[in-house]
């Protein structure tokens, strides 16, 4: 792995990346609230999703066509990454037909969900990232005790979302009526398309979960180093990925549409 | 047989019953502690324990042959070596887990072959019940798997569709898995373990699918449309289980296909230096590897509607059918894409060894790959004309469909011109290559009615499409498929086909196959519907479905002929160690069968791939002279 930039600037980095995606987010709020654009909405999260995937996930990288021997870490790298690349993009006609699948059925409605709580949880899948990245520029770096740290923060946050979808937002979508009860989950297209979207993104952030544990422990065992951490770019792009998703899912459930009960 | 009985397939099989058997219990139980369920269906378990046995049996699968036994290993810190020691030899190579890619290769092949052989045997009972009108052994008062024989039929009419459609995508994988590295002039795939992993994924997938057939069957036919795939018994739910695992074969393999060509190329291989095949391959790729999802996605939203009730298709709920329909054709028409563009790979590959002459506007061929791949994106709703979708949609999408003919025209008119003017010989890989370009022009010249609106009306869900898909599908794959088998046959076992046979199997098939699909279209035009087991007499057909019949078992005979070929010249075919063909494709200039790493030396790329009967022309050149050392 070349080092393009030292870490103070690569860190600093992160965190002005950050800024503008808190500030985004905080935007598309608003205009969701007062006067309900779409195509403004569409605007920020394409902005959104171009910049954790330059800044975060560096799809740029995928240029550095190392050459020589065919053998070498970098090398592979360079494989393994474009084999990951391909991975994502296949997985994302996955939620790109969910995103259909939510178009044809709701229109421009959505259903009746507890703001808050979704800002709450955007938020936090956006901090998470931004320790995420955080993590990766210090094992870039060499080091491992920093990475461990912020992999660790990463962890907590992402299971945090992990539960606030799945055991506090399910419980009150079902509360309000997206499902007619726990033990009777027949719905309509409203609820089936609710836990749907939400369900499959739930399911790549429990892979991704794992996926830093496995990280996580090992470079506790001391598996990694600045010239060699695959696995680690690798568990940090697929956990920006999961980001990447909720960018689009979280205005497609949320915040565009008229409230319909 | 010791040796068999401790395989990793048998091993698999055994931990996928075991699988069933776990996922089934753990819904069951469940359903005894919650109040008010009746805890046993009609077939040992209730439908949430198929499926969930169904899901967890295809996880049991692989960690039994222990194919995922290295990635644990990574996910626990230990270190692997990038290329195992081969135990095994002989057969046993071929029910254990290798790594390397001729290996993997001819494991797809042989499942393929057997699907192939499982699906035609569906075909030839329901085949045999048409041959005149009226029930003549699937009878209504008859019970098989819980089915009646109208029912049966269905059952057996669906899984021939899905079956034939599994069988192909293997079948590909395999040719593009033995000859793409070779090709290259790569070691193996770029991710050895994800290639084992794609093709005993596929394994299991065969099973959930041949599962559906004994619980209950289903009778939607392949395409598993709701709302009546929302109420089959519970085979639908194998069925579904059964193509979303087989998904997962298809897209990963597809992945390191694309990963493998553009990182593993030799030296000097740039994109218009590689042979055309590979062209095809990553062509068909690009689709496999994105559309197929969707396809899976759409299965799986019926799932969750039988299962909890989820009103994505279900228009009482407020739900949209046709929505299934847009999902599922987004992939299903693009895959016939992926069934056939390694096959025109292969027409464009033989064509000229056995023309003596290069290849006519390679450039044009290999854009013409792309162009189909890409266009075929834009063409999914041609089959829902009379599906009750938006009006305004057709006329574009029947634009687009015609689109298709061009680059499909720019390959004909390139095969014909390498043709022309040519030193043809006729050894069997270039009759079934002949054969297949024939085949394929008459599955070309019968879509553009299908594709229209104004005659889809009309023919739609007769005799004609099913004739009309049938010839693109041999045309594309089955020929091809014959003609590879037999071209890189002496590649892989260092023997050759028997050429007598060979020339039996292709002149018994192409006449009983022309037969065969020139009756369905002719009944097809004259009002014969697709897909039920009888129909009135008075329509006349009766004559012409006894004729189809036979020819369906002519090409039976046909294919049993190449199945005994197949086995018996592995052991006893004549010997062909060189250069067999007289190719100037890197594969067929070291000896055969290919050593275990393959290439011994390297090879550069120093001229055109093509450039047959040119004086002094060269397309590869060894590091140093590898065939001198073995001689």
């Amino acid at each position: 792995m070349s080092h393009t930039q030292d870490k103070s600037s690569a860190l600093g980095q992160g965190v002005v990346i950050f800024v503008y995606l808190t500030v985004l987010t905080l935007l598309e709020f608003f205009v969701a609230v007062t006067f309900q654009s779409v195509s403004i909405l569409v605007v920020i999260a394409i902005i959104k999703a171009a910049l954790v995937m330059y800044y975060y996930m560096h799809v740029y990288k995928l240029n550095d066509a190392s050459e020589g021997d065919e053998h070498s870490y970098e090398y592979k790298t360079g494989t393994n990454r474009l084999g990951l690349w391909l991975f994502l993009l296949s997985d994302a006609f996955v939620f790109a037909g969910l995103m259909v699948v939510r178009v044809n059925l709701l229109g421009f409605t959505r259903p009746h969900l507890n703001q808050t709580l979704g800002l709450v949880v955007t938020a936090v899948l956006l901090i998470s990232s931004f320790f995420m990245n955080r993590g990766e520029t210090a094992m870039a770096h060499g080091d491992k005790k920093a990475f461990m740290n912020n992999t660790m923060i990463t962890f907590i946050l992402g299971l945090s979302f992990f539960f606030g979808v799945v055991f506090v937002e399910w419980r009150l979508a079902a509360e309000e009526g997206l499902i007619a009860s726990f033990g009777n989950p027949s719905v309509g297209p409203m609820g089936a398309v609710f836990y749907m979207m939400t369900g499959m993104h739930a399911f790549h952030v429990l892979t991704g979960l794992i996926f830093l544990a496995v990280v996580w422990n090992n470079a506790r065992k001391g598996l990694y180093s600045a010239e060699k951490h695959w696995g680690v770019e690798a568990a940090a792009v697929y956990w920006h990925f999961v980001d990447l998703v909720w960018i689009f899912f979280y205005p497609a459930l949320y915040l565009i549409g008229k409230l319909v009960n | 047989m010791k040796k068999f009985v401790s395989s990793a397939l048998l091993k698999g099989l055994l931990w996928q019953f075991i699988g069933i058997l776990v996922g089934g219990g753990i819904v069951e139980i469940f359903r005894v502690i919650l109040p008010d369920s009746e805890p046993f269906g009609p077939f040992g378990f209730s439908e949430p324990a198929w499926v969930l046995g169904g899901f967890l049996s295809a996880i049991f699968f692989l960690v039994g042959t222990g194919v995922t036994g290295d990635w644990i290993k990574w996910a626990r810190g230990i270190d692997t070596p990038e290329h195992h020691e081969e135990h095994y030899s002989g057969w046993e190579k071929y029910v254990n887990v290798s790594l390397d890619h001729k290996v993997i290769g001819i494991q797809y092949t042989i499942v393929a072959l057997a699907l192939i052989s499982i699906g035609g045997l569906f075909a030839l009972i329901f085949r045999t019940e048409l041959a005149a009108s009226g029930l003549q052994f699937l009878v209504t008062d008859m019970k098989l798997f819980g089915q009646n024989g109208p029912q049966l039929y269905n059952t057996l009419m669906s899984l021939h569709g899905m079956i034939m459609i599994v069988s192909i995508l293997l079948g590909i994988s395999g040719i593009i898995n033995y000859v793409v590295p070779l090709l290259l002039g790569a070691q193996d795939m770029a991710f050895p373990r994800m290639n084992a992993f794609s093709f005993w994924i596929a394994v299991p997938a065969a099973v959930l699918l041949l599962m559906s057939l004994f619980l209950g069957g289903f009778d939607t036919g392949w395409t598993a449309y709701p709302p009546l795939s929302a109420k089959a018994p519970v085979g639908m739910q194998m069925f579904f289980l059964g193509v979303f695992v087989a998904g997962w074969s298809s897209i990963l393999g597809a992945l390191n296909v694309i990963v493998t060509v553009v990182r593993m190329r030799a030296k000097g291989m740039n994109a218009m230096r590689m042979p055309i095949f590979v062209w095809a391959a990553v062509a068909t790729s690009i689709i496999a590897m994105t559309a197929t999802q969707l396809i899976g996605l759409s299965f799986q939203l019926v799932m969750f509607q039988r299962l909890l009730g989820m009103g994505f298709f279900d228009p009482a709920k407020g739900g949209n059918p046709v929505l299934f329909q847009h999902l599922f054709w987004f992939y299903s028409h693009p895959a016939v894409y992926v069934f056939i563009l390694p096959g025109l790979g292969v027409i464009s590959e033989l064509l000229p060894v056995f023309a003596r002459k290069p290849l006519f506007g390679y450039r044009w061929i290999a854009m013409s790959s792309l162009g189909i791949a890409l266009v075929g994106f834009l063409v999914w709703a041609h089959h829902m004309f009379t599906s009750g979708m938006n009006e305004y949609l057709r006329v574009p999408f029947m634009y687009s469909t015609l689109l298709v003919a061009i680059p499909t025209g720019v390959k004909f008119f390139s095969w014909v011109a390498t043709l022309w003017k040519g030193k043809i010989s006729t050894p069997t890989p270039m009759l079934f290559v002949l054969g297949g370009i024939v085949v394929f022009l008459l599955g070309g010249l019968t879509g553009p009615p299908n594709a229209t609106v104004s005659t889809d009306l009309h023919l739609h869900d007769t005799y004609f499409i099913v004739g009309h898909f049938h010839d693109t599908i041999f045309g594309g794959f089955v020929f091809p498929f014959f003609a590879a088998l037999y071209y890189w046959f002496p590649k892989a076992t260092g023997r050759r086909m028997n050429e007598t046979l060979g020339k039996i199997h292709f002149w018994l098939m192409t006449p009983s196959f022309f037969v065969l699909t020139f009756g369905m279209m002719y009944i097809g035009l004259l009002g014969m519907r697709r897909r039920i087991a009888d129909y009135d007499p008075a329509l006349g057909f009766d004559s012409t479905h006894l004729v189809l019949t036979v020819a369906g078992y002519l090409i039976a005979t046909s294919v049993l002929i190449f199945i005994y070929n197949f086995f018996n010249s592995i052991k006893n075919g004549e010997k062909a160690e060189g250069n067999v063909w007289n190719s100037r494709s890197p594969e067929w200039q070291v000896p055969s069968p290919m050593p275990m790493h393959n290439y011994d030396q390297p090879f550069e790329v120093v001229g055109e791939p093509y450039d047959y009967g040119l004086e002094g022309s060269k397309y590869v050149e060894f590091a140093a002279p590898v065939a001198d050392k073995h001689k």
